[in-house]
C-alpha cells in the first residue's frame, strides 16, 4: 500500500509527460555485416532502452531530444529528434577506438583501457573487400610498426611468404622469414604464415599487433619478432537464434602496363651498341653482336656518324625465325581476373555458436601461364554444459592451395628480367609457331621467358593444410578457470617440377619429373588456470600455463626422367623409362613452456602486470635448453583520477611503460650437433647444382650404376648455444579528446638484442661443412610510432574521419665478432658497428669527367677518362681504391605511414588509403639500364643520351668494355628508394534496409573499388615503382578494378 | 567440485616436473652424429667422399679441369662466350687486368671458390685420415692404403692450390679444425713443396701398386708420377719476384727415377690413337695414370656426376648444343700446330702469318695431326665424325672469339656419355690428371735439364711418333685427311741440331702440342719463369688479330699467381699475407 502510494504520482508524471513525447520506433544494424545489432543501449533524455533481438526499439522522446546511440566495439551515433522523426533505421559502425573493447593478448582476453603494452588492435574494415589472396596483404601501411614488403604476385612474393616485420629487424638474420612473427590463432602458435594467409577476412573477429617485448613476453622464446593474434568468430554471441548467411563476393581486373619501364626496339638497341664500340674504338661490325647488327657509318672514331642500322633478317640464320622487336613485357604479362567468393554461415543461442564459413580465390595470373587458386573452409563450433560451468569446442580451418608461379629460364634468370633484358630482336614465336629463342651468333643464353612459363605450365605447387584445435573450459570454483586445448597444424606440401624438352635455345635434351612431398605437423598442447577477482577497488588476474609444442617435418620424393609423351596426363611417375631417383628426409623440435602472468589494477586508475616465461627447446642441445623471459609493465590512467574529472575535453588519457624480455630460436633443428650426412646427390632437388658436394664416386670406374658414397660432414655443433634474447623498453601513452573525435596513441621503444645467434663464416681452410650456429653478436633499435585519428559528423549527416599512423626505427649492430665482420658491408676502416645491417656500402660518384684535363687533374682512377664516372678519393690519398669506399644509406626505410581518409554519408561510404616509406636506398635497376650498356642484354632508352664529346650528357659514355668498372656499387645507382602510394580508393552503396528487406535480405552492400593507383617518388628514382625497386625479378605490382558486393540474409 | 580441483592441481604439477629433458631430447634423422664414425664402413665412406671431394666443383670454379686458369691464361685460348661481359671475371683473368683479391666486389667466385673448393677435399681427406689413424689393420685390412690414397688426394689438392696461389696454409690431420684455422700462409714456397712431396711419399710408401677392379684408386705408380710432378716443379728455383734463379739436379734426378719406376712398370703405355684419350669407351685405358672418374645415369640428381667444370664449352651456335661456346683456341695456338718442311715445329716462324680457313685444308700448310684432335675447324670432321664437320654457324661470339672451337673435352651429343642439363652439359668420359705421355714429357725435360739430351730425344720422339700415327678417326667422308699432316720425330743431325737449348724448346713445344687445350699451359710457363715474355708476345701479336686484347698485359712478379682471396684474409682476422702485387 505504501508503495502504491509513491507508485502513483509518479505514474501520473510520467503520464503527464508522455503527452509532449512522441514514440521513436526503429532498428539498428551494424555496418560491417548488416546484423541487427542486440543490446544497443538507446539513451533518450529521461529513459533508456535496449534493442531486442531483432535489433528493434521503441523509445519515446520529445522533439528536439537528441537520442544516444551506443554499443561495445560500435562508434556511438547521437540522433536528433524532429517533429518529423518516427521511424529510425540506423546503422551503427564498428570502431576500433572504442575503450571498452575487449581484446585477446595472452592466452586471456583483457579490455583494451587495460593494456598496458604496445599492442594494436586491427580496424578489420579497413582490410576487407581487398582483392588479395591474405589478410596480411592487406595490412600493408595500416598498423605503425608492421612493416610488410611484396610483390604483384598473388601470394606477395612468388609463393613465398612476403617480408613480415614488426618494429625492424630484431636480430642479424636479414629480412627472410626467419624473421616472421608469431602468429597465434584462436590461441594455437604458429611461425607458418600461411596458416594466417589462409583465413577468410569475414571469418575474423579480430586480429591484435603485439609490438613490444612486454606484451608478447608471455608467448616467450618465439615472440622476438612480435605477436599477430587473430581470433575468429564463433557464431554464438547472439541471443537469437537465428542462422545468418554473409556472403562476400568481388571481381578483380589487374594490369601492369601503367608499371612498364620503356625499353630500346631492336633498332634503337643497335644503335647503341654501335655507339659503344666506337666509343671503346672497337670495329662495331666485328664485335660480338655483329651477326645480328651491321652499320653503315663513316669510320670516323673521333667524329662518328651512323648512316644505317642493318638488322640481321633472321636470328641465329634460321628461316623460320625472323627478327623482330619484340616488347617481352607485353608478352610475358596480361590482365589478371581474380575472384573472390566467401559464404559464412553462422548460428547460434546462449549457450552454443556455429560457424561455417566456405571461401573460394582465383586469380588466373598477371603473368602468363601462371594462376592461383584457393578453396578454405572453416567450422568452428561450441557448447556449454553444466550450467555453463564447463565450455567446450573447436576451431578448424582447412584451406588448399594451388598455384602455378613465375619461373626461371635453364640458366636461372628470373623471367621477370627478362621480360626487360631479353633481345628485342629474337620473336615471340616463329613463323611454325613455336617459341622463338636466342640461338646463334650474338645472342646471350637467356631463354624466351614466355616459353619458360610455357614450359613451367605445369608445375604446381600444391599444399594442404589443417589448423586449428579442440578445448574445454572448466570453471573449478567460482572465478577460477581451467582451460586445456589441443592445438594441431597440419600441412602437406606436393610441387610437381616437370621439365620438359623445349623448342627453343638452350634447355633439356631429355625430360623429367619430380614429385616433392613435405609435410609437417605440430601439435600444441596447452593448459592455463586463470583466475580473476574482483575485490573492492581492486582487480586482480592471475594466469599459470604450461605449454608443449611437437615439430615434426619429413620429405618425400621421387624423380623419373625420358617420357615418351610430353603431355600433362602422360606425366607420372612410372611412366618414365629413365632413371628413378627417390629422396627423402626427416626433422623437428619440441618446446616445453611454463608461464604466469598477475595483473593487478586499482581504482581503474593504476594498472600493473608481471610475466613471467620459462621455455625449454630441443634446439639448443643439452646444455642451455632452457631460457627464462620476464617482463614488467605499468600504466596510469589518468582521465580516472579525480583532479581530471573537470578536464572534459580529455575523453582518455593513458600512461603506460613496460620493460620486457623475449626470445628467439630461428635455428636450425639440429644446430647442437656436429652432424654427418651421406650425401649421394640426390637428397635435396632444390639444391643449387652448383653447390656440389656429393659423397658418391665412380670408383670402379664403371661410368654408371649405382656408386660407392660415403659421408660428409654438413655442420659443426655447439653445444653451448643458447637463446638469443631481446629486452626491450616500452613508453606509450593513448590519447582521446573531444569525446573521442580525437584520438591516438604515441609509443618509444628502445630494444637490445642480444647473443644474437648468428652462423659466422669460417676460412675456406678449414673445409667443408665448418659452419656454426654461435650466439655472438647484438643489436639496438630504437623507434617510436604513433596513430592520429579524428573523425566527426557534420550536421548535415556526412560523418568523415581521417586516421594517420606512421612508424620510425632505426637499427644498429652494436657488437659484431671480428670474424664475421666480411660477412656484412664494411671494411676495416669502417666497421659496420653502430650501423644498420641493412647499410649498402659503396663509391660516392662525383661526376662525369667531361676532359682529359679533368681526368688528369683528377686523383687517378684505373679506366677513368673522358665520359667516364668519377668516384671520391675519399681518404684524399690520391688514388680511388678500395679504401675509398663509404656508406651510401639503408635498404630497408626507417619511416613508414599511412594515411585513410574515410566519408560517409546516407547510404554511401567512400574511402582513400594510401602509405609510404621513407628514409630507404635502394637499387635503381632502370637507371642502371638507361645508363650502361653490354652484349647480351637489351637497355632503357637513356642510354641513347650517352655522353659523347659532342654532346657531353649526364649518362656516362656507353662502353662494351667498361674498363672504369662502373657496375660497381655506388651512389650513381643506389638511390633514393623513398615512395608513397595510393593504395586503394573505394566507394560503396548501402541498399536502404527497406530495399534490402523487399529481397529478403538484412544488408546488401555494393561498391566499387581502385588499387594501387597512383606512386609518388624521389625524382632519382628512375623506376617507375620503386616498391619493385631491386630487382625485376619480383612480379610488377599492378593496379587494379574491383566491384563487389556483401549481402546479409 | 574439490576433487576436481585437486586432480587439476596433480596434472599441471606432473607436467611441470616430469620428463622434460626427454621430452626436449630430439635426435637427429639421417644423420650421423660425429663420434658415431669409427665402423669400418664409417671409415671407408669417409675416404669415398673425399674421392668424391676431388671432383666436386661446377665451371664456375673449377678444381678438376684448369681451362680457366691455365689455358685461358696461357695463351692456348680465350674465354670466348657471348662477348667480354658474359663471365667478365674471366675476361679479366685472360687479360690480366683488374685482377683483385676482392675482385673490386664485382661477386666473383671464380678463383676465390676454387680455394673454398680445393680446401673442402683436403677436409675430406683429412677427415677421413682421422678416422684411419684411430682404427686398427685387424679391424680395417685396407687401412694402409686408403691412409695412402688420402695422402694422394691431400697432395694432389695441396698441389692444385699451389700452383694457383703459391703461399697457402698448410696443414695436416694433425690440427684440430680450430688450430687450422690459425695456420697462417707464411710457409716458404720451398717448404710447401717437401710438404706436397711429403704426402706423395707417404702415397708411394702406403699404396699397393694396383687396384684391383677398383681404377678410379690411386695405386703406387700414380703416386710416383704426381711425386715426379711436385719434384718437377719444385727442381725449378724461383726468387720472390718468381723469376727462375737456377734448377735443382737432385730433384730432377728424382724425377727421372720416379717416372722410370713408371714406365719400367710396364702397366702403361701411350694408347695406339691419340683420339682415345678424348673419347668415350677408353677410360682408365692404359695412357689413364690417374683421372677424376665421372659417370651418368647413376641415380644422382642431375643424372649423373658429370664433367661439369667444362660444362660450358660447347657451342653456343650448334644446334644440338645452344651454349655456351667458352675455351675457344687461340690463333697462336693453331699457327703453333702448323710445321716445316721437315714435319717440325716452325718455332720462330709460325707466328708470322695468321691460318685461315684456307690454308687448314688436305692441301693446305704442313700441320701436326694433333690439330684435329683438338681445335674445331670449319670443315673438318667434329670430335672424329667426318658426317659432322665443323662450322663457323655454331659460333656464339664470331665478332670477338670467331675462327675455331675447342674439342679434347666435348663428347658428341649423341653419344651415351653425354647430357645436356639446360644450357649446361657434362659427360661421363674421365678427365686425366696425368697420362703416360705427360709422365715420358716430365722425365724428358729432367733429363734436358740434367744434360741427358739423348735420353730426351727417345721420350719426346716416342711422343711424337704417337701423334704421326695418322689416326683412321679424322679422315673426311672420302678418306682424305681434313688437313695436310706433315710430321717427323726429331733426329739429330739430319732435320735438328740437337743442343741443350733446342731440345727444352722442342720439349716447350712438345708439351704444348700434346697437352693443348687440356691446360697445363700457364702452369708450365710459370714453371719455366717465361711467362711474362711468352704472353706479352703473345699478346703483341694477337691483339692485332683480336682487338678486345687491346688491353691485356702481363705483369712480372704479380700476375704469375692469383692472388689470396681477400674474405680468406678477413676471416682469419687478416692472418694471410697478400701475394705481391695485389
Amino acid at each position: 500500500m505504501r508503495k502504491l502510494q509513491i507508485l502513483l504520482p509518479m505514474l501520473l508524471l510520467a503520464l503527464f509527460s508522455l503527452a509532449q513525447q512522441k514514440i521513436i520506433t526503429g532498428k539498428v544494424i551494424s555496418k560491417t555485416n548488416g546484423e541487427a545489432l542486440v543490446g544497443v543501449s538507446v539513451q533518450a533524455k529521461r529513459n533508456t532502452v535496449t534493442t531486442d533481438a531483432e535489433g528493434k526499439f521503441s523509445i519515446s522522446a520529445a522533439v528536439g531530444e537528441i537520442l544516444n546511440f551506443s554499443f561495445v566495439g560500435m562508434t556511438p551515433l547521437k540522433v536528433k529528434i524532429t517533429s518529423s522523426t518516427s521511424n529510425l533505421n540506423l546503422v551503427l559502425e564498428e570502431s576500433n577506438i572504442d575503450l571498452n573493447q575487449v581484446v585477446v593478448t595472452g592466452y586471456k582476453s583483457e579490455k583494451k583501457v587495460d593494456l598496458t603494452g604496445a599492442v594494436s588492435v586491427v580496424n578489420l574494415n579497413d582490410i576487407k573487400n581487398n582483392p588479395v589472396s591474405s589478410p596480411m596483404l592487406a595490412l600493408q601501411g595500416q598498423v605503425p610498426g608492421l612493416y610488410i614488403q611484396t610483390d604483384g604476385s598473388p601470394t606477395g612474393a612468388n609463393g613465398a611468404p612476403p617480408v613480415i616485420i614488426i618494429r625492424g629487424v630484431n636480430n642479424l638474420n636479414g629480412l627472410g622469414n626467419l624473421n616472421s612473427p608469431l602468429y597465434v590463432i584462436d590461441g594455437v602458435p604458429t611461425i607458418q604464415y600461411q596458416d594466417f594467409a589462409n583465413i577468410n577476412t569475414n571469418s575474423i573477429a579480430s586480429i591484435q599487433v603485439l609490438k613490444d617485448a612486454s606484451a608478447s613476453s608471455i608467448y616467450g622464446s618465439r615472440a622476438a619478432n612480435g605477436v599477430i593474434i587473430v581470433t575468429t568468430k564463433d557464431g554464438g554471441s547472439s541471443a537469437a537464434e537465428k542462422v545468418h548467411l554473409q556472403f562476400s563476393s568481388l571481381a578483380t581486373w589487374q594490369t601492369e602496363k601503367p608499371w612498364q619501364e620503356p625499353v630500346l626496339s631492336s633498332t634503337q638497341r643497335g644503335e647503341a651498341l654501335w655507339r659503344a664500340a666506337v666509343n671503346d674504338g672497337s670495329d662495331p661490325n666485328t664485335i660480338s653482336t655483329s651477326s645480328i647488327y651491321q652499320y653503315q657509318w663513316n669510320n670516323d672514331y673521333t667524329n662518328p656518324v651512323l648512316n644505317n642500322v642493318i638488322v640481321a633478317p633472321y636470328v641465329g640464320g634460321d628461316s623460320l625465325e625472323p627478327s623482330a622487336s619484340t616488347n617481352w613485357q607485353n608478352a610475358l604479362f596480361k590482365t589478371a581476373f581474380i575472384t573472390s567468393n566467401d559464404l559464412a554461415i553462422s548460428a547460434g543461442n546462449k549457450t552454443s555458436g556455429l560457424l561455417i564459413d566456405l571461401g573460394y580465390y582465383n586469380n588466373n595470373g598477371l603473368m602468363q601461364f601462371t594462376y592461383y587458386q584457393r578453396f578454405n573452409a572453416r567450422i568452428n563450433a561450441h557448447t556449454t554444459a553444466f550450467n555453463g560451468k564447463f565450455r567446450f569446442g573447436e576451431n578448424m580451418q582447412l584451406a588448399r592451395t594451388s598455384q602455378v608461379n613465375s619461373t626461371t629460364d635453364v640458366g636461372g634468370d628470373a623471367v621477370g628480367d627478362l621480360a626487360l633484358t631479353l633481345a628485342p630482336t629474337i620473336p615471340l614465336y616463329k613463323t611454325d609457331g613455336t617459341y622463338g629463342g636466342p640461338v646463334g651468333p650474338g645472342y646471350s643464353d637467356r631463354n624466351n621467358p614466355v616459353d619458360m612459363q610455357y614450359l613451367n605450365r605445369w608445375n604446381t605447387n600444391n599444399l594442404f593444410m589443417a589448423y586449428g584445435n579442440v578445448f574445454a573450459e572448466i570453471d573449478i570454483v567460482k572465478d577460477l578457470v581451467f582451460r586445456t586445448s589441443l592445438g594441431f597444424d597440419y600441412s602437406e606440401g606436393l610441387v610437381k617440377l616437370i621439365k620438359q624438352i623445349g623448342d627453343e635455345g638452350p634447355v633439356n635434351s631429355f625430360n623429367s619429373m619430380l614429385e616433392q612431398e613435405t609435410k609437417e605437423f605440430t601439435f600444441t598442447w596447452t593448459n592455463t588456470l586463470t583466475y580473476n577477482k574482483v575485490f573492492g577497488k581492486s582487480k586482480l588476474n592471475v594466469l599459470l600455463g604450461l605449454e608443449q609444442v611437437k615439430d615434426d617435418y619429413s620429405t618425400f620424393g621421387a624423380a623419373n626422367t625420358n617420357f615418351a609423351i610430353q603431355d600433362v596426363n602422360y606425366f607420372q611417375l612410372s611412366s618414365g623409362s629413365g632413371a628413378q631417383t627417390v629422396n627423402g628426409s626427416a626433422t623437428g623440435y619440441r618446446l616445453l613452456s611454463q608461464f604466469g602472468k598477475v595483473f593487478y589494477s586499482y581504482g581503474d586508475r593504476y594498472l600493473a602486470s608481471v610475466t613471467v616465461r620459462r621455455d625449454g627447446s630441443s634446439r639448443f642441445g643439452t646444455n642451455n635448453p632452457y631460457g627464462i623471459f620476464p617482463a614488467f609493465t605499468l600504466g596510469w590512467r589518468i582521465n580516472n583520477e579525480d583532479f581530471f574529472k573537470n578536464v572534459t575535453a580529455v575523453s582518455n588519457l593513458k600512461l603506460r611503460a613496460g620493460v620486457g624480455t623475449v626470445g628467439n630460436q630461428q635455428i636450425g633443428n639440429l644446430a647442437a650437433y656436429t652432424l654427418y650426412y651421406a650425401n649421394y646427390g640426390t637428397s635435396n632437388p632444390a639444391y643449387p647444382l652448383w653447390l656440389n658436394t656429393g659423397t658418391a664416386y665412380d670408383l670402379q670406374g664403371v661410368n654408371t650404376g649405382t656408386l660407392p658414397s660415403g659421408f660428409v660432414q654438413t655442420q659443426l655443433g655447439n653445444p653451448n648455444l643458447k637463446w638469443e634474447s631481446t629486452t626491450e623498453t616500452n613508453i606509450g601513452v593513448d590519447y582521446g579528446f573531444l569525446n573521442e573525435k580525437i584520438f591516438g596513441s604515441f609509443d618509444w621503444y628502445n630494444r637490445n638484442t642480444s647473443n644474437i645467434l648468428i652462423q659466422p663464416p669460417v676460412p675456406g681452410a678449414v673445409g667443408e661443412g665448418q659452419l656454426q650456429w654461435v650466439n655472438g653478436a647484438s643489436k639496438n633499435t630504437k623507434g617510436w610510432e604513433f596513430v592520429l585519428g579524428y573523425r566527426n559528423r557534420t550536421p548535415g549527416g556526412l560523418s568523415y574521419g581521417i586516421t594517420t599512423n606512421a612508424s620510425h626505427w632505426v637499427d644498429k649492430i652494436t657488437a659484431l665478432p671480428e670474424d664475421v665482420r666480411a660477412a656484412y658491408p664494411g671494411d676495416p676502416n669502417h666497421s659496420i658497428i653502430g650501423h644498420s645491417q641493412f647499410s649498402i656500402f659503396g663509391y660516392k660518384e662525383i661526376g662525369i669527367f667531361q676532359n682529359q684535363q679533368q681526368v688528369n687533374a683528377a686523383p687517378s682512377q684505373p679506366g677513368a677518362g673522358p665520359g667516364r664516372l668519377q668516384y671520391a678519393d675519399l681518404n684524399g690519398d690520391g688514388k680511388v681504391d678500395v679504401n675509398d669506399q663509404t656508406w651510401l644509406g639503408t635498404t630497408l626505410p626507417t619511416l613508414e605511414y599511412g594515411i585513410r581518409i574515410e566519408l560517409n554519408y546516407k547510404n554511401f561510404d567512400f574511402s582513400v588509403f594510401g602509405s609510404g616509406v621513407a628514409g630507404k636506398t635502394g637499387f635503381d635497376p632502370v637507371k642502371y639500364m638507361n645508363s650502361f650498356i653490354d652484349t647480351r642484354n637489351n637497355y632503357g632508352p637513356g642510354v641513347l643520351n650517352g655522353w659523347t664529346v659532342q654532346k657531353p650528357t649526364s649518362t656516362p659514355a656507353l662502353s662494351i668494355l667498361n674498363l672504369n668498372n662502373e657496375n660497381r656499387t655506388s651512389n650513381f645507382f643506389y638511390v633514393n628508394a623513398s615512395y608513397f602510394k595510393i593504395r586503394s580508393v573505394q566507394l560503396g552503396y548501402n541498399l536502404p534496409a527497406t530495399m534490402a528487406k523487399s529481397i529478403k535480405m538484412e544488408g546488401l552492400r555494393i561498391y566499387v573499388a581502385g588499387d594501387n593507383v597512383l606512386a609518388f617518388k624521389n625524382k632519382d628514382f628512375e623506376s617507375k615503382d620503386p616498391e619493385r625497386a631491386n630487382s625485376f625479378a619480383l612480379w610488377p605490382v599492378p593496379t587494379g578494378f574491383t566491384i563487389g558486393i556483401n549481402a546479409n540474409l | 567440485m574439490k576433487r576436481n580441483r585437486i586432480i587439476s592441481w596433480f596434472l599441471l604439477a606432473g607436467l611441470l616436473f616430469a620428463g622434460c629433458k626427454k621430452y626436449l631430447d630430439y635426435q637427429p634423422q639421417g644423420a650421423v652424429a660425429a663420434p658415431g664414425l669409427t665402423s669400418p664402413t664409417a671409415v671407408e665412406g669417409l675416404s669415398t667422399a673425399a674421392y668424391a671431394g676431388i671432383a666436386n666443383d661446377w665451371w664456375d670454379a673449377p678444381i678438376t679441369s684448369n681451362w680457366e686458369w691455365s689455358s685461358i691464361r696461357g695463351g692456348d685460348s680465350y674465354k670466348g662466350g657471348g662477348g667480354l661481359n658474359d663471365q667478365f671475371q674471366m675476361d679479366r683473368y685472360e687479360q690480366f687486368y683488374l685482377v683483385a683479391p676482392d675482385n673490386n666486389g664485382a661477386g666473383d667466385f671464380g678463383f676465390p671458390g676454387a680455394w673454398i673448393r680445393a680446401y673442402g677435399a683436403i677436409s675430406r681427406c683429412n677427415a677421413a685420415l682421422r678416422a684411419l689413424n684411430a682404427i686398427s689393420d685387424a679391424d680395417f685390412p685396407n687401412r694402409k692404403s686408403r691412409i695412402g690414397e688420402m695422402h694422394f688426394l691431400r697432395g694432389h689438392m695441396f698441389f692444385f692450390l699451389k700452383v694457383m696461389f703459391n703461399r697457402i696454409p698448410w696443414f695436416d690431420e694433425t690440427l684440430t679444425d680450430a688450430q687450422i684455422a690459425l695456420v697462417p700462409n707464411t710457409m716458404s714456397s720451398d717448404s710447401l713443396w717437401y710438404k706436397i712431396e711429403d704426402d706423395f711419399q707417404t702415397a708411394v710408401n702406403d699404396l699397393p701398386t694396383t687396384q684391383a677392379g677398383e681404377p678410379g684408386r690411386a695405386n703406387q705408380l700414380a703416386a710416383k708420377a704426381y711425386l715426379a710432378k711436385a719434384l718437377l716443379y719444385h727442381a725449378y728455383t724461383q726468387d720472390n719476384q718468381y723469376t727462375v734463379t737456377g734448377t735443382d739436379m737432385a730433384k730432377l734426378n728424382q724425377v727421372v727415377s720416379l717416372t722410370n719406376d713408371v714406365i719400367n712398370s710396364g702397366m702403361y703405355s701411350l694408347q695406339p690413337d691419340f683420339a682415345y684419350n678424348f673419347l668415350d669407351g677408353h677410360d682408365n685405358g692404359p695412357e689413364s695414370v690417374f683421372a677424376i672418374q665421372y659417370s651418368i645415369n647413376d641415380g644422382t640428381q642431375i643424372g649423373g656426376r658429370l664433367s661439369m667444370s667444362t660444362s660450358l664449352n660447347y657451342f653456343g651456335g650448334a644446334p644440338q648444343y645452344g651454349c655456351c661456346a667458352f675455351h675457344i683456341p687461340s690463333q697462336e695456338l693453331v699457327n703453333a700446330f702448323s710445321t716445316d718442311v721437315n714435319g717440325l715445329p716452325k718455332f720462330d716462324t709460325y707466328n708470322n702469318v695468321a691460318l685461315t680457313d684456307a690454308d687448314l685444308t688436305t692441301n693446305g700448310v704442313n700441320m701436326d695431326p694433333r690439330v684435329d684432335h683438338t681445335v674445331g675447324i670449319q670443315g673438318h670432321p667434329f670430335k672424329y665424325n667426318a658426317a659432322l664437320p665443323y662450322d663457323h654457324s655454331w659460333e656464339r661470339d664470331n665478332g670477338d672469339y670467331g675462327g675455331f672451337g675447342t674439342m679434347k673435352e666435348l663428347q658428341l651429343a649423341t653419344c651415351a656419355c653425354f647430357k645436356k642439363l639446360g644450357p649446361f652439359y657434362g659427360t661421363s668420359v674421365n678427365m686425366d690428371v696425368i697420362r703416360y705421355a705427360d709422365v715420358l714429357l716430365m722425365q724428358a725435360e729432367a733429363q734436358i735439364q740434367l744434360g741427358n739430351l739423348n735420353a730426351a730425344l727417345t721420350l719426346i720422339n716416342q711422343v711424337r711418333a704417337r701423334a704421326a700415327a695418322i689416326s683412321p678417326l679424322v679422315k673426311n667422308t672420302d678418306g682424305s685427311n681434313p688437313s695436310n699432316y706433315k710430321i717427323d720425330i726429331y733426329k739429330p743431325g739430319v732435320n735438328i741440331v740437337w743442343d741443350q737449348p733446342t731440345a727444352f724448346k722442342a720439349l716447350q713445344w712438345e708439351r704444348r702440342m700434346e697437352f693443348a687445350m687440356e691446360s697445363p699451359r700457364f702452369f708450365d710457363l710459370v714453371r719455366w719463369g717465361i711467362a711474362e715474355p711468352t704472353l706479352n708476345t703473345f699478346f703483341a701479336t694477337e691483339k692485332l688479330r683480336h682487338s678486345f686484347l687491346a688491353n691485356a698485359h702481363f705483369t712480372h712478379g704479380r700476375d704469375e699467381y692469383f692472388p689470396i682471396p681477400q674474405e680468406q684474409i678477413v676471416f682469419t682476422n687478416g692472418l694471410y699475407t697478400q701475394n705481391p702485387g695485389y
